[in-house]
């Protein structure tokens, strides 16, 4: 290459993160709010609030209630599944098939009916049932909307996804080759020098969060490789996708044999649960799933929750149902490569259920969501440049300049949004969990417009001071429209629910403290003759720049930097 | 999960940075003056407290959450610390110095605790 | 023997395909984009179907691994085509490699097919 190496994964780094770099934004925002995606939907359940925290049942013990509950409410299902209370839910849930003959109205003659499902959340203390809180996906939509998207099939929206993930890798990959001092600059940060500052910045939240980014990148789209890299299978196992998997993954791929139609009781669950979890060295009991329950041929399925370790990769244990006899042990030794997947899959997931460590992922995402912020405006700031003896901006920029705000003030603002729905709109509202993700839609549609036409620093300012204002404002809905406030869920150390609060508090601090230096900057701005920095994002490393400098343009494409044939 | 494992691990890992950052001239001017440059003995110095620094903040980790965890938890505290000492080195250097001999003696003193804990 | 009206020197030059060098450049990087991303995507799935069929282990670890590694070998891909002199070279840089394991691949399958 004429230019150098370096230069042109320069290039490369800038295209590949920049054509992307919206739908990126999201995909990291939405994401690393899934790390508290319980906590989430526990806040959007003012019903819940006052549910019990913490069980002091042991898992035994809430197995025994379980299976009493399943017992009464579940006859006739041919599958019992249970969830057990763990350490970040103190709750027991379960859901089973409706049986036929249950259905409230008869199937039509020759039809054949989809399943119903039905589920319960049940307090292990009273073996009650918890009054059904209101319907909403809670932080499951964020989830969800991190690899899903949405208004799209499901499979569209995760090609999508792993293309963009592919371009950041690529992104990732080319910024570390492309990094000149990524030592000696490893503790840079020069505020109030304009693009510099936000070079910096960008570098900053990249490089210290480094293992983080190049991890959530590569595990992303390991978690969905067979989808989009199939070829091993088809190829070695001649297009048997099932029996590659009942190779790899060992759980669930044994059959259910069909039921007797002899009934005979149960074994009670509590033995097995405990049985397992002391086979297991002590590990938890994430689920128990009974096949036939009632029935001859009854079996239980007990499966691990791996708490210790980071891989995804759950053991499990097989009982007779009748008799408790155990019948097989599964997926504890694992070979190499596979051990391999379930800790690149368990990392991303990142279901660790120590808080300081989920916390820490937290952080990091947020870093990386702040990364891809700065690289987008960072390439405004430097494409701006190229206007300063003045003359009107080209369409790329003014483009850019759009779906930055869109972005980036545009989804915190949708977000906040969100969570206003889930508390304005009635709890008896039929459909209303669609609603508050309308909800969320429609509110990011009219910033997105918005910002699109009319991407000034005041639009950036109305946005991010919106967004401020409406998170900042959720701890004081919280009371008033049912949940427990601050005053009460710290005192009762319910972490969960004060977790939620402060931490959108602080959010929406840091977007109005964003809103006002932007107003500051406006004052203090120099001159026309000076060309302008770019509006700001809620980079916490970014300080007001003062002016741009000439000196850091590049003037060159690394590509093509004469315009002779490549 | 001890949280006298986690102050070990964080006040380590700051002052291994800070020390780290200061083994750099960039970093030292900014905290000792203009033109200041540390000496050869000094700048080795640096780094050996810094490299230690983390290797410690390492042990503490995993003493902490496990070996598996232990890892992803390091690197996840080794951000933390970074951003922190990165705010510190832009907007007072000059107390670096401080951070430095401050963080030390807390990684010393809860480690010593932990360790006659147990 | 006609007479070509070019052998005349009065007459208009024949009518060449001239680009300006902005379009040139715009089509070399189209060119590198879709060896990047089209044949950069080729070169990972031979390798994940050659690995999964060739390494010395275990199938499904074989598979796991070859997938694995697909990943890696992609991005890899995509900044060899960018680093490459011309485009010309880019392509023939991903041609080759493919080549050699698309081979590799058609005698494996072939000679199990008949085995």
């Amino acid at each position: 290459m004429k230019e150098g190496f370096r230069q042109s994964m320069a290039w490369l780094h800038t295209w590949s993160g920049l054509l992307v770099g919206w739908i990126l934004f999201l995909i990291f925002a939405a994401g690393t709010s899934a790390y508290f995606r319980e906590e989430i939907s526990l806040w959007m359940k003012p019903e819940l609030h006052q549910a019990p925290q913490a069980t002091s049942l042991s898992q035994a013990q809430a197995a025994d209630v379980a299976q009493q509950f399943m017992q009464t409410h579940a006859q006739g299902s041919n599958r019992w599944t249970i969830t057990l209370p763990g350490e970040r839910e103190p709750v027991i849930s379960a859901f089973w098939p409706v049986p036929q003959a249950q259905q409230a109205t008869p199937a039509p003659a020759g039809e054949r009916r989809r399943q119903r499902f039905e589920n319960a959340t049940i307090d292990p203390a009273t073996g009650e049932r918890i009054a059904a809180p209101r319907q909403t996906r809670g932080g499951d939509f964020f989830y969800r909307l991190h690899f899903d998207l949405h208004y799209m099939p499901a499979l569209w929206a995760r090609w999508i996804v792993g293309f963009c993930a592919m371009f950041m890798l690529v992104a990732i990959v080319s910024g570390i080759v492309t990094h000149k001092r990524i030592f000696k600059d490893f503790f840079t940060f020069r505020p109030k020098k304009g693009q510099r500052s936000w070079l910096d910045a960008h570098n900053a939240t990249a490089v210290l969060a480094l293992p983080y980014h190049l991890m959530i990148t590569y595990t992303g789209l390991v978690t969905l490789m067979f989808m989009y890299m199939p070829w091993g299978p088809q190829l070695a196992y001649k297009g048997d996708q099932q029996a590659f998997f009942s190779e790899v993954f060992p759980n669930g791929s044994r059959a259910s044999l069909k039921p007797s139609g002899t009934p005979a009781p149960l074994v009670p669950l509590s033995g097995l649960v405990k049985q397992a979890s002391d086979a297991w060295d002590g590990q938890p009991v994430l689920r128990v799933t009974v096949s036939n329950p009632g029935d001859a041929n009854a079996t239980i399925a007990v499966s691990q929750d791996n708490t210790r370790g980071v891989s995804s990769k759950q053991a499990s244990m097989l009982f007779n149902g009748t008799t408790g006899e155990l019948l097989e042990r599964r997926g504890e030794a694992l070979a190499p490569a596979a051990e391999t997947h379930g800790v690149l899959y368990g990392l991303h997931i990142g279901r660790f259920a120590n808080p300081f460590v989920r916390w820490l992922f937290f952080l990091s995402g947020l870093a990386g969501t702040v990364m891809v912020a700065t690289g987008l405006l960072l390439w405004a700031v430097k494409e701006r440049q190229k206007f300063a003896k003045g003359g009107r901006i080209g369409f790329g920029l003014r483009l850019v300049d759009g779906l930055n705000v869109a972005a980036v003030a545009g989804l915190p603002l949708a977000m906040a949004v969100f969570f206003w729905a889930n508390r304005l709109i009635p709890a008896s509202t039929a459909e209303r969990s669609p609603l508050e993700i309308t909800c969320f839609f429609a509110a990011w549609g009219v910033a997105a417009v918005a910002g699109i036409a009319w991407p000034a620093r005041r639009m950036w300012q109305i946005q991010l001071a919106i967004g401020g204002l409406l998170f900042a404002l959720l701890p004081v809905l919280n009371p008033l429209t049912g949940g427990a406030g601050l005053w009460t869920t710290i005192p009762q150390a319910r972490w969960a629910i004060a977790g939620f609060d402060l931490t959108v508090l602080l959010l929406g601090l840091a977007l109005l403290a964003c809103a006002w230096w932007i107003g500051k900057r406006k004052a203090a701005r120099q001159p026309a003759a000076r060309a302008t920095a770019a509006a700001p994002s809620r980079s916490a490393n970014a300080s007001p720049p003062a002016a741009t400098e000439p000196g850091l343009v590049t003037a060159r494409n690394p590509l093509n930097p004469s315009g002779a044939t490549p | 999960m001890s949280p006298l494992h986690i102050t070990l691990a964080l006040s380590s890992c700051v002052a291994a940075f800070a020390s780290l950052g200061l083994a750099m001239d960039r970093h030292y001017e900014d905290s000792y003056g203009r033109g200041k440059e540390p000496a050869a003995r000094t700048r080795q110095a640096f780094r050996l407290i810094g490299t230690a620094g983390l290797l410690l903040s390492l042990w503490a980790c995993v003493a902490a959450v496990g070996a598996s965890q232990g890892w992803v938890f390091w690197f996840g505290v080794m951000t933390v610390s970074a951003l922190a000492v990165v705010l510190l080195l832009s907007y007072a250097p000059r107390r670096t110095m401080r951070v430095l001999q401050g963080g030390a003696a807390l990684a010393l003193a809860s480690g010593a605790w932990a360790a006659l804990a147990r | 023997m006609n007479l070509q009206a070019t052998d005349s020197p009065h007459a208009a030059p024949r009518r060449r395909l001239v680009l300006s060098a902005a379009a040139r450049y715009r089509w070399a990087v189209a060119s590198r984009a879709v060896a990047a991303i089209g044949g950069g995507y080729g070169l990972s799935a031979l390798c994940a179907a050659t690995l999964s069929l060739f390494l010395p282990i275990e199938r499904p670890e074989a598979v796991l691994t070859g997938t694995l590694a697909a990943f890696v070998v992609y991005p890899c891909a995509v900044m060899w085509v960018f680093a490459a002199r011309t485009a010309w070279q880019a392509w023939l840089w991903l041609a080759v490699p493919c080549a050699v394991l698309g081979a590799a691949l058609w005698l494996a399958l072939r000679s199990g097919g008949a085995a």
